[in-house]
C-alpha cells in the first residue's frame, strides 16, 4: 500500500513538473518533446532516478495507445478547408515521399553500416515518417502563422504518413524474417489491405461515430470520452482485421472534426488535453527505456545517417514530390527542411525488438539517436527559417476567451470575452465610429467587478472586460477591434500587404495605367485574380503570396476557395 | 517631404459635413480643381473615381488617400478634408472615413507619385498623427501637421 501511495507521487510530480516545464521551454522555443525525453531519462536507470524500465511490450502497448490518441486529436483540429491546398501535395509526400526517404535512407544505411539492403530498407522505414504536430505546437506558441499552403501540406503529411511508415515497417520485418524474396506482390497486397480496410473502417466508423453521438442524451462531460472510446474501437478494430488501424483512427478523427457534432467544444478541448497527455507521457517513457550510454557508441554513425536522412533524402523526397504543385522554392525549401523526426520512430524501432531481430537493439539506439538530433536541430531553427523564408503572414485568431453556444437548431454563435487593454484599438482611438459587425452583440462589459450599465462601445476602458455573442466569421473583425495587435512590426498588415487594396476582378490594363506599371499588353484585358495565379503558376493561391513587379508587390490578402477576392498593393520604397 | 507646392489651407477642408464616399470625393475634387487653370471638379472627380474602382483606397482606421494620375496637372497637388462624421468608405477594415487627404499626379512623374503615397500611407499609420490630425481645429493647424515631419 504505501509502494502504491509512492507510486502515485512520483508519478504526479514528474507529470506536474513536465507540464510546467512546457510553460517556461515554450519561452525559449525549445522543443518541448525534447524536454520530455530528456526528463525520461535523468529518471532512467542511469539518471538520478534510477528507475529501471525496458519492458519493451508494455512501452510498445502504450506508445501505440498514445500515437492512436495524437493521430485522432489531429484529425479532429485539421479543417477541410486546408485540403484545397493541402491535401495532394501531402498524400503524394506521406505515400511516394515515404517510399523515397526510405529507399535513399535505407540503401545507405545497408552500404555504411554492412548491412543486409532489406535490413537497411528497414531502419529507412522506421524514420520514415514526420512530426509535425511538434513544430505546429512549437510556431502556435510563439505566435506565428504560416502561410496556409506550407502549413496545410505538412500538418497532412505529418497525419497521414505514420500510417506508410507503419505498414512499410511490418512488411519488410515479415519478409526478413520470412527470409521471402518476393518484395513486389507481397508489399502490394499488403498496402492494398493495410491502406484500403484502413481508409473504410475510418470514414465509415467516422460517420457512425457522429451518428450515434448526435443521438444520444447524457451528461455533457460524457460526450469526450464517448468519442475517445469510439476513435479507439475503430482503430483496434481495423487493426484486429489487419488494416492499418492508425490511418483509419486519423481519418474517424477528421470526420468527426469536421461535422456537426453535439458538444464539439468539449470534445476537442478534452482531446486537445488527452493528446498532450499522451505526449508527456510517451516521451518520459521513451525517455526512460533507452540506455543513455549505448547511444554513444553508434553516434557517428547516427549523426551520417541523420544528416543523409535530412540534407539528402528528405529534400529529393519533397522535390520530387511537390514537382506538379510547383511550389514556389522557398516553401519546398521549408516543407524539406521541417521533416522533424517525433515519437513514431522510436516506436517503431520497437517493433524488431519486440520480434527479437538479431540488429534489433542497435537500430533502436541508431532510431532514437536520430529523433534526438531531428528535434534539437529542425525543432531549434523551425521558427527562424520560417521567418527566413518569409512564410509567416499576420496572424489572424488572436487568444481571446471563447465559448461555442450550443443552441440546436440555430446557426453556430460564440460567445467570446476579450480583456481591454491599454493599446487595444476602440481605447486608444476613442472614436465614436466603431461599429460592430453585424452578426455581433454586446452581451456585457464588466469594469471591476461590476457590470456597466451603457454598452456603449465608446466608453470602454483599458481593464474593462467585454463579451459579446458574435458569429464565428465575424471573429476576426472582433479581434481587430479589441485586441490590441501583438504581431510585430514587419507582420502588421500595412507592412505585409502593402498600402491599399486591390479588388481581384479589377483588370490588370486599369492597374498598369494607374500606376505606370510596364506589363505586356497580352496580361491588360486579365483580372488581378487570373493574373496573379498566372504568373505565380497556382491554381491554389493562399494568403501571403507575392507576385513581385517592377516597382510595386501584389500580395494576395483574401480568398474565396481558389478565387483571389482581395489583393494587397504594396509600394516599393526608396526605388 | 511634402513640398510646399503641394497643399495650402485653400486646399484644406475642416469639420465637414458629407454623408457619403460620392460626396467626400466631389468635396476633395472641388478643393483641387478650384484655384487650377486646367482641372475641372467633374474630371478629377471622374479620375479619382476610376482609381476607386480598382479597390477602395481607404488606408484603415478612418483614413482615405484617393489619388489619380492626370495629365492636366505638372506638378503634384494634394488637398485634404476632415469630416465631422464618418463615411463609409469601403476600406479594407470597414471603419468609416473621417480623414481624407487626395493626390494628382502628372503623367510622367511616376516613381515620385509611388514614394508620395508610400510616404503619406505610413505617415497616416501613425495613431498619434491620426489623433492629432482629428483634434486640429483650423485648417492651419492641419497644414502645419501635415507638413511636420
Amino acid at each position: 500500500m504505501d509502494l502504491t501511495n509512492q507510486i502515485i507521487l512520483v508519478v504526479s510530480l514528474v507529470l506536474f513538473a513536465s507540464i510546467l516545464a512546457s510553460v517556461v521551454t515554450s519561452r525559449f522555443g525549445v522543443p518541448l518533446l525534447l524536454v520530455f525525453l530528456f526528463i525520461g531519462m535523468l529518471l532512467g536507470e542511469e539518471g538520478p532516478g534510477g528507475i529501471q524500465f525496458d519492458d519493451v511490450q508494455v512501452a510498445h502497448l502504450f506508445g501505440s495507445l498514445a500515437l492512436a490518441i495524437i493521430l485522432f486529436d489531429g484529425g479532429l483540429v485539421t479543417p477541410f478547408r486546408n485540403f484545397r491546398v493541402g491535401l495532394k501535395p501531402a498524400v503524394g509526400l506521406a505515400t511516394v515521399g515515404v517510399l523515397i526517404t526510405t529507399g535513399i535512407t535505407g540503401l545507405f544505411a545497408a552500404w555504411w553500416l554492412d548491412l543486409h539492403w532489406m535490413e537497411g530498407l528497414l531502419l529507412g522505414a522506421i524514420v520514415g515518417s514526420t512530426d509535425a504536430a511538434a513544430v505546429f505546437s512549437l510556431l502556435r506558441s510563439q505566435g506565428l502563422e504560416l502561410k496556409q499552403r506550407v502549413g496545410a501540406t505538412l500538418e497532412i503529411e505529418s497525419g497521414s504518413n505514420d500510417p506508410m511508415a507503419i505498414f512499410l515497417t511490418i512488411v519488410l520485418m515479415e519478409l526478413i524474417i520470412s527470409g521471402s524474396n518476393d518484395v513486389g506482390l507481397v508489399l502490394l497486397l499488403e498496402f492494398v489491405r493495410q491502406m484500403g480496410l484502413g481508409a473504410l473502417f475510418g470514414i465509415l466508423g467516422g460517420l457512425g461515430l457522429v451518428r450515434l453521438i448526435n443521438r444520444l442524451e447524457m451528461s455533457p462531460g460524457l460526450y469526450p470520452l464517448a468519442v475517445m472510446a469510439g476513435g479507439l474501437c475503430i482503430f483496434g478494430i481495423t487493426s484486429v482485421l489487419q488494416g492499418s488501424g492508425f490511418l483509419a483512427i486519423y481519418l474517424a478523427g477528421l470526420v468527426v472534426g469536421n461535422r456537426p457534432l453535439q458538444s464539439s467544444q468539449y470534445i476537442k478541448r478534452f482531446h486537445d488535453g488527452i493528446a498532450r497527455l499522451s505526449q508527456i507521457g510517451m516521451f518520459l517513457m521513451l525517455g526512460l527505456l533507452v540506455t543513455p550510454s549505448e547511444l554513444l557508441p553508434v553516434a557517428l554513425n547516427a549523426l551520417i545517417f541523420a544528416a543523409v536522412l535530412t540534407l539528402i533524402a528528405r529534400p529529393i523526397a519533397v522535390w520530387l514530390c511537390l514537382l506538379p504543385f510547383r511550389f514556389p522554392w522557398r516553401e519546398q525549401v521549408f516543407v524539406g527542411w521541417v521533416g522533424l523526426r517525433g515519437a513514431v520512430p522510436i516506436i517503431l524501432a520497437l517493433f524488431p525488438l519486440l520480434a527479437g531481430m538479431d540488429q534489433a537493439s542497435m537500430y533502436f539506439n541508431i532510431v532514437f539517436f536520430v529523433v534526438l538530433v531531428s528535434l534539437l536541430i529542425q525543432g531549434w531553427t523551425v521558427a527562424y527559417s520560417a521567418r527566413r523564408l518569409g512564410l509567416e503572414v499576420p496572424p489572424t485568431s488572436h487568444q481571446v476567451q471563447r465559448v461555442e453556444l450550443d443552441i440546436p437548431g440555430q446557426r453556430e454563435l460564440e460567445l467570446v470575452g476579450y480583456r481591454l487593454a491599454k493599446d487595444t484599438p476602440v481605447v486608444v482611438e476613442r472614436r465614436d465610429m466603431f461599429r460592430l459587425p453585424r452578426s455581433a452583440r454586446v452581451v456585457a462589459v464588466l469594469r471591476g467587478k461590476h457590470l456597466v450599465d451603457t454598452l456603449d462601445l465608446a466608453d470602454l476602458k483599458p481593464d474593462d472586460y467585454l463579451y459579446l455573442i458574435a458569429d464565428p466569421a465575424d471573429l476576426a473583425e472582433l479581434d481587430r477591434l479589441f485586441v490590441a495587435s501583438a504581431a510585430p512590426e514587419r507582420l502588421s498588415d500595412q507592412v505585409f500587404f502593402g498600402e491599399f487594396v486591390l479588388n481581384g476582378e479589377a483588370r490588370v490594363g486599369d492597374l498598369a495605367a494607374a500606376y505606370a506599371l510596364d506589363l505586356p499588353a497580352s496580361d491588360h484585358p486579365l483580372t488581378l485574380d487570373a493574373f496573379i495565379r498566372l504568373h505565380l503558376h497556382t491554381a491554389h493561391p493562399v494568403v501571403g503570396d507575392r507576385l513581385q513587379l517592377k516597382t510595386v508587390d501584389l500580395v494576395v490578402r483574401k480568398i474565396e476557395g481558389d478565387r483571389i477576392l482581395k489583393v494587397g498593393l504594396k509600394l516599393k520604397r526608396g526605388g | 517631404m511634402l513640398s510646399p507646392d503641394l497643399i495650402n489651407e485653400a486646399r484644406i477642408g475642416r469639420g465637414l459635413e458629407i454623408s457619403s464616399k460620392k460626396r467626400l470625393l466631389e468635396t476633395l475634387a472641388e478643393l483641387l480643381a478650384k484655384d487650377h487653370p486646367r482641372l475641372s471638379t467633374e474630371n478629377v472627380f471622374e479620375r479619382l473615381l476610376e482609381r476607386e474602382r480598382l479597390g477602395s483606397t481607404g488606408l484603415g482606421h478612418g483614413v482615405a488617400l484617393p489619388h489619380a494620375r492626370i495629365k492636366e496637372v505638372s506638378q503634384v497637388l494634394g488637398a485634404f478634408v476632415q469630416t465631422t462624421r464618418g463615411v463609409d468608405y469601403d476600406a479594407a477594415d470597414d471603419e468609416p472615413v473621417d480623414l481624407a487627404f487626395a493626390l494628382l499626379v502628372p503623367e510622367t512623374a511616376t516613381e515620385e507619385h509611388l514614394q508620395l503615397l508610400a510616404y503619406l500611407a505610413s505617415r497616416f499609420s501613425e495613431p498619434a498623427t491620426r489623433a492629432r490630425l482629428r483634434e486640429a481645429t483650423s485648417p492651419t493647424a492641419i497644414l502645419d501637421l501635415l507638413k511636420a515631419t
